[in-house]
């Protein structure tokens, strides 16, 4: 008996395959939110409602979609292709999209090339590649080199599914389960389990504000904005880099971050309009759904950009910046000294006000302390630039292009492009001694005296 | 004499031990579940360093198994309980001691010349040395920046060129970096360059490798970092020379680029 | 009752405890079975908490391997408990979380106690002819001092942002800076008081054992007339005697670091999660690498604490079921000592990769693989003494062999390790896992499943079932090796330890098949447990009435009634010989307990009763 459970015993592993089950996900109602409009708060009727409404336009997390409004089609707006759209008409991003794939699936092609399908096996988290590929080899003609789809061979249509392999919305949705989903929670609420003790905070994407943007009027962010903020991280935060992916689902993720950020921000604007009166109409709902979406679209336009070559730093502009940058606002400066303090180490006399110790998340915010050397979107001048001209969205670091400033020789102007070139010129000269990287030779530079 | 299948089973069981696990060694390259191929001029030899100490643990290892279950074969069927009566024997200690001593002694020196030359004796001379390396990596949870420096060789300039996750080195060149972190420990580790140092914080340490063939490359924190260590990733980017200059100077130009 | 009086240990009389039950005087339930002073009440509290640790343990092992087969997806069973607000899904600092715990239960609460907690206080007395330890209110003492220390590790799970999660080797400053893990919030101060707890209980057990093997061996009973179940206990208890105080200092450091913002592990201008040390918020200017020579200065030696005695078992285990003298008895007490003396100069080697001065690593690395020698001549001796040998093949023996056979796997694949240049590249990968988890697992612990079948009778009075006991045993070693070799192929192919999800990376995304077939050996090794837990649980109450000396062994423990009363003994003592005379020519037994010359004619005790 002994020899014959052991047996079993030894057969029992090889043979046996278990089916991991996935928890589905729910988009959780933004119950913060409810709580300020007393109407909603007290209507469980109209809360059910909200939350089948949105689940009619934007769908589950198991098959995220928006809902099309009439008059999109004919502009030619097809929301849930949104990225796609963007990126295949862009020559740049699609080749670098297509040489992304080129290596990700080089295994793959490989045997499509060569003829030995049964090597084509599945990548890991490429489930929408995966899928498509399965469709395409049940519909496999006897000779894969036979005219199959408009001109084209089956051949070189399975290697065109690898090649430019663009994830659709529920592929993203699947990627950002295992990416994003544990801190930044199911609905993009910044609310996932790892979230209370990350410092900074993960962003919540329902309030449609994001901080690193390179664009005027704190308007939404541009898609490459997202992608690059995925693509690099951002520096000294949990927010980690996600070069491993391929580029096709990087922008997947940036649809789907988008995604979020609208159904959130719409369903911001619902519970925020809600009133015993008008309640969820069909017009106040169209309406919102409509704003939030012209909203992302304007981004586009809104751009930062500076005519020329970035000028190089002198002696005299970066002197210039000091003097912009360590006057207070009532002298006639940039007031960048109230926050940052003159040595720029974000010891200034307003740190303490508590209108500036918050952001617009309700989460506590220190000025950088400039001497770092970490500058969350970038350090190039142009990064700086951009970052002095327009603020950061959602923070107390305010907008300085067109601020009021006087001159040494008391003239009275607004802030121009050349100002902030000197004070982003002034701002990089601080940070040139020391790394973020701990320890080596040197003062302490993170040490502040107050 | 009776015909006892338990004992039976249970000396093929012991037996399954050396042969399923010398077979296991065999195959393995065929699942690829052995060493991934190396790229650097001192992966060949830490291969094989490991190559030596394999035969001498695979000799050892089947020897003493295969005597284990002899043993327990030969001498679990004796019925009269007979046994050889003795507490042992001077010579074979003797014997079983010097012989792996030995062994054990020639195999720490065969490893002094390899670790001497990976940790110990950095470039002296060519285009990167110790104290003007190529790049400073700089771990952090949980990410990998590359620093380049500026034209004049320096770190500290504002000229410098950061770059995440992608590292960027020529090929058929000695590289030095200096590898630092900016909060707790992380590790930094190539599989195919057969290379791995700790970063720590408030240390600068010095690593060198010399890649022999370009390609792209997994770079992986194998220290615990926290939540995000299985994140941790990076990728080396091994080019032909000419190659490398026109990146870096390309990424130069980047720096002053108004897009 | 007996008459015989044990040498006086220090001065101090033992009466006070011992004398209670000359006098018939009968102890209520709490004194009996919970305050106990009685070393074998001790043992057996120590052996029923460590198994339960055992299973707690067992089963993070289980959600570990879950999520390394099926990456983020529910884990049955356990998942909702451990994971409630994702549905079961593993979360990353979760898993961080569970391998720190695992292999903090499975050595400060499982294998340590297990081994010297409850076979050195159960066996030290009674095979050495003492009726109990020296110092047996210590005793007690130090088995409730481990309570505080269960108590806290268990609570730390649900402290604010879980348990500890900085590897069960705590590095700073991921484990000093609060803001660097969420286990290292307020969890990481529970596992260190926790440690402390634990450590100062292993310390008053090991003033014990030391102190009860000096001075209260039998009339007759030499050093080397000792088992060397007790050589094992007596090595480590003296390793645990030097190597601890340095650990509990460490962990004060480390509390301090954390508590009271002192500075000893933390460098200068380090900022983590938005965390700077900035005047007054922490101190600074000092080292991580202070911490990981300390740690390892402690748990170098505390491998050995958790293989010496399992050595020692399995010896005495091999010696009684081959029924032939143990082969080189001095030499393997010798060799036991020599591992245990290099064990002091060998913690370099866990920090090769470290930033630690390359040169040093040299030494340590010489020093090391020098190691391997002493556990070269254990394993030919054990080898000598199969060798002509009459071997039974009951449970006990089949673990004693199995531990033979594994400890060679996990002492070879130690070379690999010992080697700086190799070291390099399979450092921190998982030939390191599969080579810890064959000498730890599949060594120590299948050695105390030995030890346990074989010891049994004497600690209940009953056997237990060998059918059963065989099927625990197919199965075990089945599993055990599904479960572990492949890593070392895993390792080889570069696969990190400790990391959550591997596949995302090119290089491990093929090893996905091979963890998920480790992962179900896994779980039927587990599940495979029922079998023990049945047969343990139910033997006690059910299984066959022994004598004393029902494996015809003829050491001390043997001498007395199972299980024995107070006081143990309830005869005059007097040992005439090593404990390992059996097959002695001339004899009508084949067998000679210690008590008997061997020239004067064969009395057995008692007659054995045999399975």
């Amino acid at each position: 008996m002994v020899v014959l459970l052991a047996t079993t015993a030894l057969v029992t592993p090889l043979s046996c395959k278990l089916e991991p089950r996935v928890p589905e996900l729910v988009y959780s109602p933004n119950s913060a939110e409810i709580e300020k409009n007393d109407d909603l708060a007290q209507d469980e009727a109209a809360q059910a409602q909200l939350e089948g409404l949105l689940q009619f336009l934007f769908g589950t997390p198991q098959a995220p979609s928006y809902l099309s409004l009439q008059g999109w089609g004919d502009d030619e707006f097809y929301p849930d292709d949104w990225g796609y759209d963007f990126v295949a008409t862009d020559d740049d991003w699609w080749d670098r999209l297509v040489d992304s794939n080129r290596r990700a699936y080089a295994r793959q092609i490989e045997a499509i090339k060569e003829g030995d399908f049964d090597a084509v096996t599945e990548s890991y988290e490429a489930p929408g590649v995966w899928d498509a590929w399965l469709d395409a080899l049940a519909n496999k003609p006897d000779d894969p080199d036979a005219e199959f789809d408009e001109g084209g061979s089956w051949r070189d249509y399975a290697v065109s599914i690898f090649e430019n392999y663009y994830p659709t919305l529920r592929d993203s949705a699947e990627l950002y389960r295992t990416q994003c989903f544990h801190c930044h929670g199911a609905e993009g609420g910044g609310n996932g389990s790892t979230a209370e003790f990350l410092n900074p905070r993960p962003r919540d994407y329902r309030h449609g504000t994001f901080k690193w943007t390179a664009l005027r009027d704190k308007s939404r962010p541009r898609h490459e904005d997202l992608f690059r903020i995925l693509a690099e991280g951002i520096r000294t935060t949990a927010m980690p880099n996600f070069r491993r992916l391929t580029d096709a689902q990087i922008h997947g993720l940036v649809d789907y971050v988008r995604f979020l950020a609208v159904r959130g921000e719409t369903e911001r604007l619902l519970i925020s309009d809600f009133n015993e009166d008008e309640r969820l109409s069909t017009q106040m709902v169209e309406e919102n759904y409509q704003l939030v979406i012209d909203r992302w679209h304007k981004a586009a336009d809104l751009v930062i950009t500076y005519d020329g070559e970035v000028p190089r730093a002198t002696p005299e502009r970066i002197e210039h910046g000091r003097y912009l940058f360590t006057t207070p606002g009532e002298e006639g400066g940039a007031n960048c000294v109230a926050c940052h303090g003159t040595t720029g180490l974000g010891d200034g006399p307003s740190v303490n006000d508590p209108d500036n110790s918050v952001d617009d998340w309700g989460n506590p915010i220190k000025p950088r302390n400039l001497q770092s050397g970490t500058f969350r979107f970038g350090r190039r001048p142009i990064d700086l630039f951009r970052r002095i001209y327009v603020g950061i969205n959602g923070t107390p670091m305010p907008e300085h292009i067109g601020q009021q400033i006087t001159d040494s020789d008391g003239t009275v102007r607004p802030l121009n492009e050349e100002d902030v070139w000197d004070m982003a010129f002034f701002v990089r000269s601080l940070s040139t001694e020391p790394m973020e990287s701990a320890g080596t030779s040197g003062p302490d530079r993170e040490h502040s005296d107050h | 004499m009776k015909f006892n299948l338990f004992r039976v089973f249970v000396v093929l069981l012991f037996l399954a031990v050396p042969v399923l696990g010398v077979w296991t060694f065999v195959d393995a390259e065929r699942w690829k579940m052995w060493f991934p191929e190396g790229v650097t001029t001192y992966a060949g030899e830490i291969d094989f360093l490991f190559d030596i100490i394999l035969w001498m643990v695979a000799i050892t290892f089947v020897g003493t198994e295969f005597l284990l279950v002899w043993a327990i074969w030969r001498f679990s069927k004796k019925e009269d309980g007979k046994v050889t009566y003795t507490h042992g024997n001077h010579t074979l200690e003797v014997v079983w001691s010097a012989v792996p001593a030995l062994l054990l002694i020639f195999i720490a020196f065969s490893q002094m010349g390899a670790w001497s030359t990976i940790k110990m004796n950095f470039p002296d001379e060519g285009p990167y040395t110790v104290d003007a390396p190529m790049m400073e990596v700089i771990a952090g949870q949980f990410d990998w920046w590359v620093r380049y420096p500026d034209e004049e060789g320096n770190f500290r300039g504002e000229d410098v060129i950061d770059v995440p996750f992608d590292i960027h080195v020529p090929v058929n060149t000695k590289v030095v970096f200096r590898l630092k972190s900016r909060d707790v420990l992380h590790s930094f580790f190539v599989p195919k360059f057969r290379l791995k140092q700790d970063a720590v914080p408030g240390m600068s340490i010095p690593v060198w490798f010399e890649a022999t063939e370009t390609g792209s490359y997994d770079l992986i924190c194998a220290e615990l970092c926290g939540w995000g260590h299985y994140k941790m990733a990076g990728r080396v980017h091994v080019l032909e020379e000419q190659e490398y200059e026109d990146w870096l100077s390309q990424k130069r130009s980047e720096l002053y680029a108004n897009d | 009752m007996s008459s015989h009086a044990p040498a006086t240990p220090l001065g101090i009389d033992p009466a006070g405890t011992v004398h209670s039950s000359h006098e018939h005087h009968e102890l209520g339930f709490w004194r009996r079975y919970i305050f106990s002073t009685d070393h074998k009440v001790i043992g057996l509290q120590f052996l029923f908490t460590g198994l339960v640790m055992l299973l707690f343990g067992g089963l993070m092992a289980m959600a570990i391997r879950w999520q390394l087969a099926y990456p983020w997806t529910e884990m049955p069973l356990v998942g909702k408990i451990l994971f409630p607000e994702t549905g079961g899904v593993a979360t990353p600092e979760g898993y961080t979380m569970l391998f720190t715990m695992h292999g903090t239960l499975m050595i400060f609460f499982v294998i340590i106690p297990l081994l010297t907690g409850t076979f050195g206080n159960f066996l030290i007395p009674l095979m050495l002819g003492a009726p109990d330890m020296a110092f047996p209110r210590l005793n007690m003492i130090g088995y409730w001092f481990w309570w505080p220390g269960i108590v806290l590790i268990l609570l730390s799970f649900g402290a604010e942002g879980g348990g500890p999660a900085a590897g069960w080797t705590s590095y700073p400053p991921l484990s000093t800076i609060e803001t660097a893990a969420p286990g290292s919030l307020q969890g990481q101060n529970l596992w260190l008081l926790s440690l402390t707890f634990v450590g100062v209980s292993s310390m008053m057990g090991a003033i014990n054992y030391v102190t009860t093997i000096v001075k209260m061996r039998a009339p007759g009973m030499t050093y080397f007339r000792m088992p060397l179940s007790i050589w094992g206990l007596f090595i480590s208890a003296l390793l645990q005697l030097f190597a601890l105080p340095v650990l509990t200092a460490a962990g004060f450091m480390q509390l301090f670091d954390r508590v009271l913002d002192t500075g000893f592990f933390t460098p200068t201008n380090t900022t983590i999660n938005g965390l700077t040390p900035e005047a007054g918020e922490l101190a600074a200017g000092g080292h991580p690498l202070l911490w990981q020579h300390l740690f390892w200065f402690y748990s170098h030696p505390a491998v050995y604490i958790m293989v010496l005695p399992a050595m020692g078992f399995a010896s005495d285990i091999l010696s009684v079921n081959a029924r032939k003298p143990i082969f080189g008895y001095k030499p393997m007490a010798y060799s036991m000592a020599g591992i245990a003396g290099l064990g002091f100069i060998v913690w370099g080697h866990h920090m090769f990769m470290s930033g630690m001065n390359p040169a040093v690593g040299l030494v340590f690395m010489t020093a090391t693989v020098l190691i391997a020698m002493p556990s070269a001549v254990k394993v030919f001796n054990w080898l000598g003494t199969l060798w002509g040998s009459s071997i039974r093949l009951n449970t006990s023996m089949l673990f004693a062999l199995a531990f033979v056979s594994m400890f060679i796997i996990g002492g070879l694949s130690g070379i690999w390790m010992a080697c700086t240049a190799v070291d390099i590249y399979i450092h921190d990968t998982y030939i390191i896992v599969a080579h810890f988890h064959y000498v730890v697992f599949a060594g120590s612990v299948l050695a105390i499943f030995g030890a346990l079948y074989h010891w049994f009778p004497k600690m209940f009075g009953r056997m237990m079932n060998e059918t059963l006991g065989k099927i625990h045993f197919v199965g075990t070693f089945i599993f055990t090796n599904g479960v572990f070799y492949m890593m070392h192929q895993l390792g080889i192919a570069g696969l990190m330890r400790r990391t959550a999800d591997p596949y995302a990376y090119e290089t491990f995304a093929h090893m996905q098949p091979m963890n998920q077939f480790i992962s179900i050996c896994a779980f039927c090794l587990l599940f495979w447990q029922v079998f023990f837990v049945i047969n343990f649980f139910g033997s006690m109450f059910l299984g066959k009435r022994v004598g004393r000396n029902p494996w015809k062994a003829c050491s001390l423990e043997w001498v007395a009634p199972s299980p024995p009363g107070h006081g143990n003994f309830d005869r005059e003592l007097a040992v005439h010989h090593g404990p390992y005379e059996y097959g002695v020519p001339g004899q009508r037994e084949d067998y000679c307990p210690q008590t008997v010359e061997i020239d004067a004619a064969p009395t057995p005790v008692e007659e054995p009763v045999l399975a």
